[in-house]
């Protein structure tokens, strides 16, 4: 179409801003510690003296929900919006078509490790820099949990409730040797409705919302208990007892009111903000919020109260949902050379280093994470969870892997909300998963 | 009965403002009153979320939003003004495509728009005019033209006739009788039609949301970004800030004008 | 002096003949074409003929129809209760509002404020930890419903639209009450009519054609409606509060499926087209 380039014109002239351009542009993750660590290392970069002018960074932040669909459609369209852009070991196999192969120095094998730099590969091809890690805490009030260990009164109580509620005996053990039936339990006790003598409203928050992320929290529970998306022969495995029993769990949470009632629209957000009010004993909740819900100045009401351990445990063990955070060049990027260099400087220990100092949350060999060990102990925990408890749903990093979180979701919440029976969800969970992993 | 008149006045000017209202409450209140105080009473009123909205403009540009929700909103009701004044012309005085032009304008009033985004999309894609507030200004202005065409069609059919008579006797031509004695004539009409096409613009949020990523995010669209503005809580504080700033702009413009809107979105009601 | 009218008359609309070619006309062709091919966003130049598989795909999809069904139960709520309580306002209020027209600036104001912040302050509103109105229920009653739970979300989302958009119906039905001559109230009152006779006989006789309009708008918006519902409870558990408007886009974004997105918002036109007809029908039976 000629018309573009009359348009492209009439465009520039009137109506771009006048504010220069940075010649390598930047798609992060909005609205993280993601986002200020990628500030720091950018700043860092931009002020280094043999960046040129026309190689340095600018950064571009988009709107979290439906971050992922914009992201698809701006990089088919092929317009070259960014150079380099925000990419996820689940998304992967979706944007590899539209996104280049990258040839990283053999120092970042040094500066990451083989196991981190595979969450940001696809069909053998290393697909961009990975710089953040991201799994899931089990959160709990340390002053509630303390009292629930030592006083004998709350643990007759607790005992109670679990004979009745579950119809186990279940003593009260501290939150790193939960199993689900121990956390269930808890987060029965600390429920005003269950228990009118409980400190707080709520025993737990659940986020069931109907979007993506959403699923992942849920994933850590369904694997737990022996589940997965397929086994060894791509047949799909979700209508099995352990996803029938992690489902269970969270409806049997909301409809006993443990779980506030509006949780069916909550997300992130919403759960923070609820954990943060000081009504909610436990939540299950993505690391991110760690730093900023355990700071007395930002969260009042529970700051210097908030543990944090892994997510309790199934019958096939503990785990937790991970996935890396990354940065990859986009095929229609406008400044290639300049966007490598960024990349490569990126996959160096000095460029890591400011960035797990400015709140990012990189998995980082031992060597590398020293100098800022002391800053982000935190770093060395999620690293160690992430060896020991991490896992990735078989054929989660597919082209069809988003679609099928949305699947999951749209039919999982349905079942939660009391629309469809746990077989419905489950078959038509079954039936679209197979359609979307064929391809 | 007049007592009980003033109260329920009072009661749906209250409901059917309290979004607002509760927002620019919350606005003033710090972060740590918000958790432990969400009643509409405020402790210690602070600007802080204020100074904050324009501390944090490196990460979100609420002046960059604003003005990209003004060029566009300005620019797409000026060009359906534009587009739409000759067009009401010609079919009040000469009547032609009474027939087809104004029912399917006005028709579209009724067409989930949705159904023009998605090829939209793809051909902005191709010719280059996502994510730019030209792009934007031209959806902008399709989305105003029901209203707009039917207005001006109300308007000037009720100038009277005996003065294009009476210039088409002095020998004028049609372009020199609209732009000088029709538009003169028109113009409080035109204005008003202005205001009303901007607010409209200035609200609109499905196409912004398509069509935009970063250059041309107008205010309604940035204003859903600052709930996800920080890690662990959300700042509820500047989030309400930030909506206070960007509804501010078309209600101002509802209290000063409001009889004319009123007029006009009543006439464009039952006209159309 | 004719041929000249007609000239002028096409020029004066050439312009925005032109411009609705442009912006509508291209893109319906590209609707059209794409609701019968296969294509994908990889695929997006290239699409394959398939036929009418996506509408099929689109009218047998459980979804759809859920959403087809939100649309209608929403858009027809909202337009009763709007309207009612609209008409309840304009008559009552009258006599206040006749003599001080600046109350009507206030009672217009939400219209001026963008539905997609109304769905956004909410969400801040009704959160249960942080939102004003779960507090004073907590205070006052000591319990707060889920406002946004699974047997509450509809209704919630109707209260929201309906009191952001009465003011609509309130302004125009008001306006059509002031507009009925005093003198033929007057009548009917000398006549020994009583305000309520005088309501049902003379007043809604007389605004039926404006209160019929007002329903068809404000059935219309509510139908069609996206923003306010997208940005408050988004597609909703189970897809519970999908509307029309939010089913495409999904399927467009989400699924990336776009023959059958388009395809959809095809069918949304037809129907859309149909409706009218029906409508214009009505109103030119009756003139």
């Amino acid at each position: 179409m000629r018309s573009s380039h009359l348009f492209a014109a009439l465009t520039a002239v009137l109506l771009t801003s006048a504010a220069a351009q940075a010649e390598v542009t930047v798609l992060g993750w909005p609205g993280g510690p993601e986002e200020t660590a990628l500030r720091d290392a950018a700043n860092l970069y931009n002020a280094k003296e043999d960046v040129a002018d026309e190689d340095k960074v600018e950064l571009i932040f988009f709107n979290r929900d439906g971050f992922w669909d914009k992201l698809q459609t701006d990089l088919a369209a092929g317009g070259g919006e960014f150079d380099l852009n925000l990419l996820a070991t689940y998304a992967i196999g979706r944007y590899a078509p539209f996104m280049e192969p990258v040839e990283l120095p053999d120092s970042a094998v040094d500066v990451f490790g083989e196991k981190v730099l595979a969450t940001m590969q696809f069909e053998g091809k290393q697909y961009g820099v990975p710089t953040d890690l991201s799994l899931h805490f089990m959160y709990y009030r340390t002053d509630l949990i303390e009292q629930l260990l030592s006083d004998a009164d709350w643990q007759a109580r607790y005992s109670e409730i679990a004979q009745e509620r579950l119809g186990k005996e279940l003593k009260p053990k501290p939150p790193a040797e939960w199993t689900w039936d121990d956390y269930q339990a808890t987060a029965l006790f600390f429920t005003k409705a269950v228990n009118p003598d409980s400190p707080v409203r709520y025993g737990t928050v659940l986020q069931m919302k109907n979007l993506l992320f959403n699923m992942m929290v849920w994933h850590s529970t369904a694997r737990s208990e022996g589940g997965d998306w397929m086994d060894a022969d791509g047949n799909i495995t979700v209508d099995s007892p352990a996803y029938r029993k992690g489902l269970e769990l969270y409806k049997a949470l909301y409809d006993a009111g443990a779980s506030p009632k509006d949780s069916l629209s909550y997300e992130f957000a919403e759960a923070n903000a609820a954990f943060g009010s000081g009504q909610v004993a436990t939540m299950l909740q993505w690391n991110a919020a760690a730093a900023d819900l355990n700071d007395p100045e930002k969260t009042p009401a529970v700051g210097g109260k908030v543990g944090t351990v892994p997510p309790p445990a199934g019958i096939a063990g503990r785990f937790t949902h991970i996935h890396g955070l990354g940065l990859g060049l986009n095929k229609s990027a406008q400044n290639k050379a300049g966007a490598l260099k960024f990349l490569e400087w990126l996959a160096t220990p000095e460029a890591m280093q400011a960035y797990a100092a400015g709140g990012g949350t990189p998995a980082l060999s031992a060597d590398v994470l020293a100098p800022v060990a002391e800053q982000r102990p935190d770093l060395t925990q999620l690293g160690d969870y992430a060896g020991q408890y991490g896992f990735v749903m078989t054929g989660a990093t597919s082209a069809g892997a988003l679609s099928v979180y949305e699947l999951q979701a749209e039919n999982f919440t349905g079942y939660w909300a009391g629309q469809k029976s746990l077989d419905e969800a489950l078959a038509a969970t079954a039936q679209g998963m197979a359609d979307l992993l064929k391809k | 009965m007049n007592l009980l008149r003033w109260l329920v006045f009072a009661i749906a000017a209250f409901a059917m403002n309290f979004p607002v209202l509760s927002t620019l409450v919350t606005s003033f209140k710090s972060e740590a009153e918000i958790a432990s105080n969400p009643s509409l009473w405020i402790h210690s009123p602070t600007l802080a979320n204020y100074l904050d909205v324009f501390r944090i403009s490196d990460r979100f540009d609420i002046l960059h939003y604003l003005w990209n929700s003004f060029a566009s909103s300005i620019l797409g009701a000026g060009l359906s003004l534009l587009l739409a004044f000759p067009a009401a012309y010609g079919l009040v005085r000469f009547g032609t495509g009474r027939k087809w032009l104004l029912p399917l304008v006005a028709n579209l009033r009724a067409i989930p728009l949705i159904v023009f985004a998605i090829p939209l999309y793809l051909v902005y894609a191709r010719v280059g005019l996502l994510d730019t507030r030209l792009g934007l200004a031209l959806i902008l202005c399709i989305v105003n033209l029901p209203l707009v065409l039917v207005l001006l069609v109300a308007a000037l059919r009720d100038l009277p006739v005996e003065l294009d008579e009476a210039a088409r006797v002095d020998g004028a031509s049609t372009f020199t009788l609209l732009w000088r004695i029709i538009l003169p004539l028109a113009a409080p009409a035109l204005a008003t039609t202005m205001v009303l096409g901007f607010v409209y613009a200035w609200n609109e949020f499905l196409f912004a949301l398509m069509l935009t990523t970063r250059n041309a995010v107008t205010t309604t669209v940035g204003a859903s970004f600052f709930f996800a503005a920080s890690g662990g809580g959300v700042r509820w504080g500047i989030a309400a800030a930030v909506m206070v700033l960007s509804v501010l702009p078309p209600m101002v413009l509802g209290l000063l004008l409001y009889r004319r809107i009123g007029r006009s979105l009543a006439a464009g009601a039952v006209k159309g | 002096m004719q041929s000249r009218h007609l000239r002028d008359g096409r020029i004066l609309l050439a312009p925005l003949t032109i411009f609705l070619l442009a912006m509508l006309g291209l893109p319906l062709v590209v609707d059209l074409i794409y609701s019968v091919s296969r294509v994908e966003f990889r695929t997006i130049l290239s699409p394959e003929f398939v036929g009418l598989a996506n509408y099929r795909s689109a009218l047998t999809s459980e979804s759809y129809w859920q959403a087809a069904w939100f649309s209608l139960r929403f858009g027809l709520a909202c337009a009763v209760a709007q309207l009612l309580l609209g008409l309840f306002l304009a008559i009552f209020l009258a006599p206040l509002i006749d003599r001080r027209p600046w109350l009507l600036a206030f009672l217009m104001l939400p219209m001026m404020v963008a539905p997609a912040l109304v769905g956004l302050m909410y969400r801040l509103i009704l959160h249960e930890f942080v939102g004003v109105v779960p507090w004073f229920m907590f205070t006052y009653f000591g319990d707060s419903p889920s406002f946004l739970g699974p047997d509450n979300a509809f209704r919630t989302l109707v209260v929201v639209e309906v009191l952001q958009w009465t003011p609509f119906a309130l302004l125009i039905l008001y306006s059509a009450y002031a507009a009925i001559p005093k003198d033929v109230r007057e009548a009917a009152s000398i006549d020994g009519a009583g305000p309520w006779q005088r309501l049902w006989r003379i007043d809604l006789p007389l605004m039926a054609p404006v209160l019929g309009a007002t329903f068809f708008i404000r059935f219309i918006d509510s139908f069609r409606v996206f923003d306010n519902v997208y940005t408050l409870t988004g597609a909703g558990a189970g897809g519970a509060t999908t509307t029309m408007s939010i089913w495409v886009y999904e399927a467009f974004f989400k699924s990336g499926d776009i023959g059958r997105a388009v395809a959809a918002s095809m069918l949304l036109l037809i129907a859309a087209w149909v409706v009218l007809s029906i409508v214009h029908r009505l109103s030119e039976r009756r003139a």
